[in-house]
């Protein structure tokens, strides 16, 4: 595999695979991972498999999870008790 | 609304005045007129409030128990509203109070304060993918995309330790960004990265052993005509 100047290789990809899929690279990091994806079999593969399983974590996220009443009331008694007055 | 899009330009809720509180900011020593209060309750009531849910949500993976996570989350609100008044307007009310509810959890045990934290977030990403290439070697991989892995994930979630779990909770679950997860933990950036990647690695080596018991890679090995067989 030829590597281009200013390319990472496989080790340098995988590293910042997970900054990567976070999207919390630089705009020129993100591009030199995403060139190496492009070309290299063997990392493609890692970055299927993060995408997956961020996705399924994300799916993990109990979205209908909402305070109970009682906790609520429980909350506004303290900040009453406290001063909060509206 | 995703948090990694704003995080960048999103400066931190900056006190406004005061001494110490329970998040490690500021709390003015100051006595408000009765306006000023009123004004300020309605502040709270508008923009701390409405965000019950998420603190709730956010308090429950972090105790794992509904009963603790209500107790976590009126004391989160209670310290809230007392530092109200050095929450500087229009900076972020959630990862404001995320940072308190952390601050709550922690104190009530104390005990997750003696992790000893690892700072290669980059060896945690290579070991991640590491692991990742042994179990596509006997299928586990695929196995991500063939199961719905939710309940199994909320399982592991629940079992995975302090601080990993936050690091996780914060990153994957509630869309913040490296940058604000690292202010909501009161930790370097690298550090939320190593915690981040350690905590999926841990919970993707759950989730294979989740799927060995549930008996998906012996059938995907069996579909292969692995040698082994």
């Amino acid at each position: 595999m030829t590597e281009c100047k200013g390319d990472i290789d496989c080790r340098g990809a995988v590293q910042k695979l997970w900054d990567y899929l976070d999207d919390e690279l630089t705009p020129e990091r993100m591009d030199e991972v995403r060139r190496h994806l492009e070309r290299c079999g063997d990392c493609l593969p890692h970055h299927e498999y993060g995408r997956v399983f961020l996705a399924a974590l994300a799916s993990a996220r109990q979205t209908d999870a909402r305070a109970p009443d009682a906790l609520r009331r429980r909350v506004m008694d303290s900040l009453r008790a406290a001063g909060f007055s509206t | 609304m995703d948090d990694r899009d704003r995080a960048a330009g999103q400066p931190p809720p900056a006190p406004a005045a005061g001494t110490n509180e329970e998040d490690g900011r500021l709390v003015p020593q100051m006595t408000a007129s009765p306006d000023t209060a009123r004004q300020d309750d309605l502040r709270f009531e508008a923009e701390a409030l409405p965000y019950i849910d998420d603190v709730y949500r956010f308090a429950l993976s972090l105790t794992r128990d509904p009963a603790d996570a209500d107790d976590v989350v009126q004391e989160t609100f209670l310290r809230a509203y007392r530092s109200w008044r050095t929450f500087q307007p229009g900076s972020d009310a959630r990862r404001w109070l995320f940072t308190i509810t952390r601050n709550v959890f922690l104190r009530s045990r104390e005990r997750e304060r003696r992790h000893v934290d690892l700072e290669d977030g980059d060896l945690e990403a290579l070991s991640s993918f590491a692991a990742a290439t042994d179990q596509g070697r006997d299928g586990s991989d695929q196995i991500l995309s063939r199961i719905d892995l939710a309940p199994a994930l909320r399982r592991a979630l629940n079992d995975l330790d302090e601080p990993f779990k936050s690091a996780v909770v914060l990153v994957d679950l509630e869309d913040q960004s490296y940058e604000a997860a690292s202010e909501i933990l009161g930790v370097p950036i690298g550090t939320v990265r190593s915690r981040l990647f350690r905590g999926r690695r841990i919970l993707q080596e759950k989730l294979m052993t989740y799927a060995r018991d549930a008996g998906f890679t012996t059938a995907q090995r069996g579909q292969r005509g692995s040698k082994d067989d």
